[in-house]
């Protein structure tokens, strides 16, 4: 998909002799394009659920919110989480899950002090001005029935402090799309041309239908970029109508 | 929880405790109760919404505490003996005593609670009746009060009719030409019913956690009858709840977070609340097994001639 995308964006660009875009600056605008329409699905999702509340949406084909779901657990991923101390563990990240997530899902307690480690319970998120409260209280402190967990910058905390071992905490959470990268061939004429066999190409992660909005998007960053007014607008009220009819 | 096969149910698939799972179908886990509430009762397009699990556990555990004080049935007996020190430890988790007996000869005696105090701190005093301090200014106090002294040694006379009844061990005196006697011999008019048994007495110290005897039961069996609130010591894998009342507790949840949550209109409470009682009643006449076998055998006793 990112061929064509860059292939639209350009064909925009060069139309009246806008400008060119380079492949750095593409690649740029198009991280930050992919990354917008990301977030915008969690906005989106929840408009929908209101409007299911309101008893406002359909069935069927109709289930607008059953297609954000499936964009959205197409980031979906879950990991074991890095030991530290204790009953300290790593958030997931780069360095030790491979991705930085956007939103943890759900925190799952496992007993591994023999193998296979078994399923003790699902860890609830409490804020840090509870935790202290929880602990202290009879009724709610957190059991191997019912863990919960605190996150500390990149550390997750849980509770009782039984789960102290590697393996015994898994994460379930929305990693951030990796970030597409238009790879090419330098021609001996110095134009590029698109090489997706490279070793760090990277498509979007979006689904197809996203495609307008990502050439919109990008438009808007390259509109900015070579300082070109109309095809900033034109690209945003293309944008603002689409969203509209999404409504 | 998945369903056990019958080998699980009756050998507990060959690990020991075999009767780990025995009668276990009659219940739901607090595990279950707390996972379903929060599948089937809250979510996005549910009354309950955006509240936190430790919520919905605390409210399903304080509704099995109300339904284990007085409608749960679930009575925990235990048996311990009775020191020389008159004294019975309550147990861990106890919450309140249905019935104390004396369990001797083979036979179980229902013991009767003492009207009057049988134990009593006591200070230390001066001649002058002056109450002593340590040097740290805290009240002196004797191991055991007078009262209690003479219960533990057999000195405390009764009230009640039995061994350490003041009358108890008196000879007989002629009065107007009749001999009087013990409570044993003759007739004993004016009779304080309350205090006609024969047995020995208790009454609980609930601030210092004992039961206290009379001096009869110095070395006797005691069989204690009690309520716990189904906590289990805090062990969340051990709570559970009859099934009958699985529904109840779902509907004590959902009142008790809707009762508690600004902006729910007072119709949508007030629903939630008849629920919650409807459901109570329904589960009490359920697990109080009225049925025809019951039925039968009182109305049995219906004909019986009183002499």
């Amino acid at each position: 998909m990112i061929n064509s995308v860059r292939n639209t964006v350009l064909s925009v660009l060069n139309k009246n002799n806008y400008g060119y875009l380079s492949p750095s600056d593409f690649n740029l605008f198009a991280k930050q394009a992919q990354l917008d329409i990301f977030d915008n699905y969690f906005y989106q999702y929840n408009y929908q659920i209101m409007k299911e509340n309101a008893r406002q949406s359909g069935t069927g084909y109709a289930d607008i919110k059953k297609g954000y779901e499936e964009v959205i657990d197409l980031f979906s991923v879950t990991n074991d989480l890095t030991h530290i101390a204790d009953n300290e563990f790593s958030a997931p990240s780069v360095i030790t899950t491979g991705d930085d997530y956007y939103l943890i899902v759900k925190v799952l307690c496992y007993d591994a002090s023999a193998p296979p480690r078994v399923f003790k319970g699902e860890a609830e998120k409490v804020h840090n001005s509870q935790i202290t409260m929880l602990l202290n209280s009879m009724l709610t402190a957190p059991s191997e029935t019912f863990p919960a967990y605190v996150l500390n910058g990149s550390t997750i905390t849980v509770y009782p402090e039984t789960f102290d071992a590697a393996t015994e905490v898994s994460c379930n959470y929305i990693r951030y799309p990796n970030p597409p990268k238009w790879t090419y061939v330098t021609l001996t004429n110095g134009e590029p041309s698109f090489d997706q066999t490279a070793t760090d190409f990277q498509d979007f992660e979006l689904p197809l239908d996203d495609e307008v909005d990502l050439v919109m998007k990008i438009l808007q960053y390259a509109g900015i970029s070579i300082r070109e007014s109309d095809v900033y607008s034109f690209a945003n009220s293309e944008e603002a109508q689409g969203s509209q009819e999404e409504k | 929880m998945a369903y056990l096969s019958a080998y699980q149910y009756y050998e507990n698939g060959g690990v020991a405790p075999e009767d780990a799972n025995w009668g276990s179908y009659q219940y739901v886990s607090l595990k279950d109760i707390v996972n379903n509430f929060m599948l089937m009762y809250a979510g996005n397009h549910s009354l309950v919404n955006n509240e936190e699990r430790y919520k919905v556990l605390f409210h399903a555990k304080r509704a099995i505490q109300e339904l284990n004080y007085d409608a749960f049935k679930e009575i925990k007996a235990l048996e311990l003996s009775v020191c020389d020190t008159l004294r019975f430890v309550l147990p861990h988790d106890y919450v309140n005593w249905v019935r104390i007996s004396l369990y001797k000869d083979g036979v179980l005696r229902p013991l009767t609670e003492n009207i009057q105090i049988n134990s009593a701190t006591a200070y230390l005093q001066d001649n002058d009746c002056r109450i002593l301090f340590d040097a740290s200014g805290n009240i002196l106090k004797p191991e055991f009060s007078d009262i209690d002294l003479d219960r533990i040694t057999g000195q405390k006379k009764s009230i009640y009719l039995n061994k350490g009844s003041q009358f108890n061990g008196l000879e007989g005196y002629c009065c107007d030409g009749e001999w009087y006697f013990d409570y044993g011999i003759g007739a004993r008019y004016g009779l304080n019913t309350e205090t006609a048994n024969a047995n020995p007495t208790f009454r609980i110290d609930k601030q210092a956690g004992v039961i206290n005897f009379s001096s009869e039961m110095a070395g006797e069996m005691c069989i204690l009858e009690y309520v716990s609130d189904g906590m289990e010591g805090g062990n969340d894998t051990l709570i559970t709840v009859n099934k009958l009342f699985e529904e109840f507790v779902y509907a004590y949840i959902r009142y008790a977070i809707l009762n508690s949550k600004v902006g729910v209109q007072e119709y949508i409470v007030s629903r939630a609340r008849k629920e919650r009682s409807a459901l109570l009643r329904n589960a009490k006449i359920r697990i109080s097994n009225i049925h025809p076998g019951r039925l039968l055998m009182n109305l049995r006793g219906r004909e019986k001639w009183i002499k």
